[in-house]
Formats: structure tokens, sequence, C-alpha cells
């Protein structure tokens, strides 16, 4: 059937093509318009000054700070939730009861709203009433009840446990159905050929799982470039600027500082990364999908 | 790279069926895995507990001690302070404009690039996932700028066009690939009997679809319930925010009220709580589908 649909498939495509175009690709391309010039955001008015804020931007301390906590932030959020997710998941085919459960439980914090996720750790946190304290206090550890979220040393950590919490699930349920398409009969050869279980995981297990590490790794490093709500309504930044992002440090500058072509210039570096990042991912997949 | 079952029809179920067909047994792995998830849910179990106490025996006890009473006072407290009926509502009504519209028009770019062989198909699929990849924040200064210029900041309908925007890739990615592997056969055995392009569409490809028209609409939905940057950007009056926006109001009022916040908390993630309880084998066959297949 080689026959193009022609006219009748571009009004099927237009409505939605449509809607993308206006509401995220122009404005997209807009940002990026705006991040040369020195408009406020508010003002009729503005000038062009070229690249004046991307070369301002390596004398910005706070920049620096929030490029470092988004690479902190990328490592950990991503190496973590996966080798745990994975773990999870191996543990889940094998034998266990109540799998059905345990995954439920598992994936549960990733389907509450970020904001309410902020709220849960930062009521956790808290010094005085939170319960980590609490624990810590109720097993003799008193001295290390501290004040997690407002004290510089541990409010990056803090806020990353949050997200490690909410982030495991989603790993382990495409490690579990890439699992359940492993043949039965490799580990059955393995274990007769007298292979340990450990060597059953490096050399059956890992292999066979190639291309989901290629999907889950890829699809969590594009989810850590976008990290916003959880700092946000968790520390919004602080204290001082502390747990700051690209996404939060963009935020600020746009709407308290009324500096929009300065945060649109942030907003782009760090779209125009995570973008180069997953260039191979979605040319991967739109090949896939077309062939 | 497919590693979801590949068959449609039967994606969703079949991992369901997957996880029980094994054998049964591992006293010591279930015992470690019940404890790891004793764990990982203890946060919200704590939430529960600390809801359902009166601040006093909260106060006096500590956070760790078991009630010596139960209230609902909490709830009462918070649903009122927190605005949670003007909350509620919002999201509801933001929710039912957006999704089925969201996802109508996603299964309509899905089959012009999965059946009606597109003219750029491929360069079409390319730009739509890219946006898979594009942070939100990226857009919200022209967004807020469209917004203040066609007059709907601090309204909800200003919030329907971004929000379906940015739905477009991941629905278009799940129901093209789920309706490319409908059988040519069939779509031309309709058009051969006269059927045009919206009948096939409408009484042909959208029923079979329909698995993963459910899970596009459920995962379209919690995204569309949790998302909290474009309302922040555009929703100034309290009339007007949804639950994301409304409980981040509410958790500032009530830091120092450890169980009514917990009651807010509550209040603003429980029908997401339910639904996904409810209805988690569609949303783990989706992801598991879309990630994988797409």
């Amino acid at each position: 059937m080689s026959r193009r649909g022609g006219a009748v498939a571009w009004v099927f495509a237009a409505p939605a093509l449509l809607v993308y175009v206006v509401f995220l690709v122009y404005p997209a391309v807009s940002s990026l318009w705006f991040s040369f010039t020195d408009w406020d955001g508010l003002s009729p008015t503005y000038h062009v000054v070229g690249l004046q804020n991307y070369t301002s931007m390596p004398s910005d301390p706070v920049v620096v700070q929030a490029a470092v906590n988004n690479l902190i932030w990328a490592v950990v959020t991503v190496v973590v939730p996966v080798v745990l997710g994975l773990a999870l998941a191996v543990a889940l085919n094998g034998k266990v009861r109540g799998k059905p459960l345990l995954r439920l439980v598992f994936y549960t914090p990733a389907v509450l709203p970020l904001v309410s996720v902020a709220s849960i750790w930062g009521w956790l946190y808290n010094p005085q009433y939170g319960a980590i304290n609490a624990f810590l206090r109720a097993v003799g550890l008193d001295s290390l009840a501290q004040p997690w979220l407002g004290q510089d040393s541990t409010a990056l950590a803090a806020t990353m446990v949050a997200a490690i919490w909410l982030r495991v699930g989603f790993p382990m349920l495409l490690y579990l159905a890439a699992l359940q398409g492993i043949p039965q009969d490799l580990y059955e050869a393995a274990t007769v050929d007298g292979a340990t279980r450990w060597q059953r995981f490096w050399h059956i297990t890992m292999p066979s799982l190639k291309a989901a590490h290629y999907v889950v790794i890829a699809l969590s490093v594009i989810d850590s470039f976008k990290v916003f709500d959880l700092i946000y309504a968790m520390t919004y930044g602080g204290p001082g600027t502390a747990t700051q992002v690209m996404g939060t440090w963009m935020y600020f500058n746009v709407f308290q500082y009324n500096q929009a072509g300065y945060g649109t210039a942030i907003a782009v570096v760090i779209t125009l990364v995570a973008i180069v990042v997953s260039v191979p991912y979605v040319r991967s997949q739109t090949k896939e999908q077309t062939t | 790279m497919t590693i979801a079952p590949a068959a449609p029809a039967t994606t969703v179920p079949e991992t369901a069926v997957e996880v029980n067909r094994r054998p049964r047994g591992g006293i010591g792995a279930t015992v470690l895995m019940t404890l790891a998830a004793l764990v990982w849910i203890s946060p919200l179990m704590l939430l529960v507990i600390t809801a359902l106490r009166p601040l006093a025996d909260f106060v006096s006890h500590g956070p760790l001690s078991w009630p010596h009473s139960l209230t609902m006072h909490n709830f009462t407290q918070a649903w009122d302070i927190g605005n949670f009926a003007t909350t509620y509502r919002n999201s509801t009504i933001v929710l039912v404009l957006k999704v089925p519209l969201g996802v109508f028009l996603s299964a309509m770019l899905a089959y012009a690039l999965a059946k009606l062989r597109i003219r750029c198909g491929a360069a079409i699929m390319y730009t739509v996932f890219l946006g898979l990849t594009i942070p939100i924040y990226i857009t919200i200064v022209p967004v807020f700028v469209m917004a203040r210029s066609a007059g709907i900041t601090d309204s909800l309908i200003g919030l329907i066009g971004p929000y379906l925007a940015f739905g477009i890739p991941f629905e278009v990615l799940v129901l093209q690939s789920f309706i490319r592997q409908i059988p040519d056969e069939i779509v031309e055995a309709a058009r051969i009997d006269g059927a045009g392009a919206w009948r096939i569409f409408l009484t042909i490809i959208l029923p079979l679809a329909a698995p993963a028209l459910v899970t596009v609409l459920i995962l379209d939905a919690v995204a569309t319930w949790n998302e909290f940057l474009f309302a922040l950007i555009l929703l100034n009056s309290d009339a007007h925010k949804t639950i994301p926006v409304g409980l981040l109001n509410f958790q500032g009022q009530f830091s120092n009220n450890s169980t009514g916040l917990a009651a807010g908390i509550l209040i603003a993630v429980v029908p997401i709580l339910i639904a996904y309880t409810f209805l988690q084998r569609w949303i783990v066959g989706g992801l598991t589908a879309g990630a994988a297949k797409g």
C-alpha cells in the first residue's frame, strides 16, 4: 500500500500539529529570541544585547552553583533509582510472594503530584516535629538530628532522597517487563552447566537487558534535566541558593528579579544540553517506528 | 527494542498474568522485599496516622507514637482553610476540558502517521518526539506573554493550550505505535467497501486502539492533575488555582500544624491514589509499552 494519504492525512495531522507548534515549538524558539535581549518581562520595549546574557553567566555564582547542582542531581537521581529499580525488578522476577502488591507499593510515589511529594518530605524533615529526627532521637542518635532542609550541607542531598523515593518505580517497571521477556531455558541451561546465581545475572540477565538499560537511562537522564517542581516546593532554592538548579534559577530571574532575557538564556542552555543528550535516543526511536 | 509483549491487544493483561505465573515461594526474598516495601510506603502510612490524630496528641507524644485517640477534625479544618472545594473543582474542569480533547487530537495525528502515509512522516515524528525532551520552563516566558496578550492569564482556559501541547508527544508516541500494528488489510477492506478516512478512523481505528486509548487517557489525566509549573505562572487568584498550586499555599500556612498539614496533603493525593490502585495495570502496561516501543 504505497499510496500516500495526501490532503486527507494532513487534515488528521493538522489540529495536533497546530497546537504543538503554537504552544510548544513557537514558545521554545521564541525563548531563544528573548535570550538575546535585555527584556525585563514587563516593559513594552527591550534591546537586543546579542550574547551578553550568555557571556555573563559564568560570572554569576548562582548559575555555576545551579549547573553543578543539576549535574549532581542528574548523576545521583539517575544512577541510584536505576540500580535500585533493577535490583527490585530482579527480586520481583524471582520467587517472591505478593508480587502485584509489592510492585504497586514501589511505583506509588511516582503517581503523586510532585508538590505533594515535596510537602510529604518537607514534613518528614521538619526539624522539630519531623519523623526523621524523631526516629534518630528514638534510636539514640540525637546528635544526628538536624534541620535537613535548612542547612547548606544537607539540603540538596535531602531533596535527592525524595527524588529517589519517587523515581525508583519507573526503572523497576521497565526492567520487570524486560526480564519477563528473557527465555527461561537460558537460565535452566546455565544452571545445568553449574553457573552460580551471580554468574547467571552477569552473563544472561545483564546482556539481555541491554535494550532496557538504554531506554531506562535515556528517559531518566531526560527527566533529570526537567527538575523544577520538587526543588521549588521543597526548598525554594534555599537555604540561600544552596539547592538552586537551572530551572528554578531561571524562574526566579524571570518572575522575581525581572530579568526575563537572562532567565530565558539560562533555560536555553539547559534545554540545549537536554536535547543534545537525548538526540541519539529520539533518533533511534524514530527510526525504529518508521522502519 | 521491543521489551514489552508485542501483541497490541494483550500488552497490558499479559504483564499482569506473567507476574502471577512464576513459581511461588522464597521465604527469605519475600521477607526482604516486604520490609523494603514497608520502608518505601512508610511516609504515606505515617501521613495517614498523623492526619487522623488530634494535634495535641501529636505534639505531646511525638510523630512516631501510636495515636491515643482518632479524629476527623484535621480533614474538615484542612478542607476549609486549604480552599480544596475550589481547587478540586478547578482541577476537575481542566481535566475534563483537556484530557479527552488531547487524546482525540493525538489519536488523529497518530492515525495520520501510522496509516495514512503522510508526507514527511519521519520528520514530523522526530519533531514530536523531541518534545518529550523539552523542559517546560523553556516555554514559560513566551506562554505567559501569549496568555497576557490574549487576556487569559489567571484563567483555566489559558492552561488548556500548553497542557495539550505538552501531552501530545507521549500520547502520539504510544498511540501511533499501537495503531501501526493494526493490520493494513482491515483498513484496506473498509476502503474498498467505500469507507472514507473519517469513517475508518472512527469506526475501525479508534475501537481497535481502545486499550491504548484507555492507557493514554489515564496517564494523561494523572499528568494533567499533577501539573504545577504552568498553573503556578498563569493562575494568580485563589478562585482559579488547581490542586498542586493550592497545596503549595496550604503547606505554607500549615507549617506549624503537622496533623492539619498531613490531612491536607492526603486530601490532595487521595483521588490519585485511589485511581492508581484501581487502574494500575493500565498505567503499568502503558508506561512499559510507551517507553519500550517508542
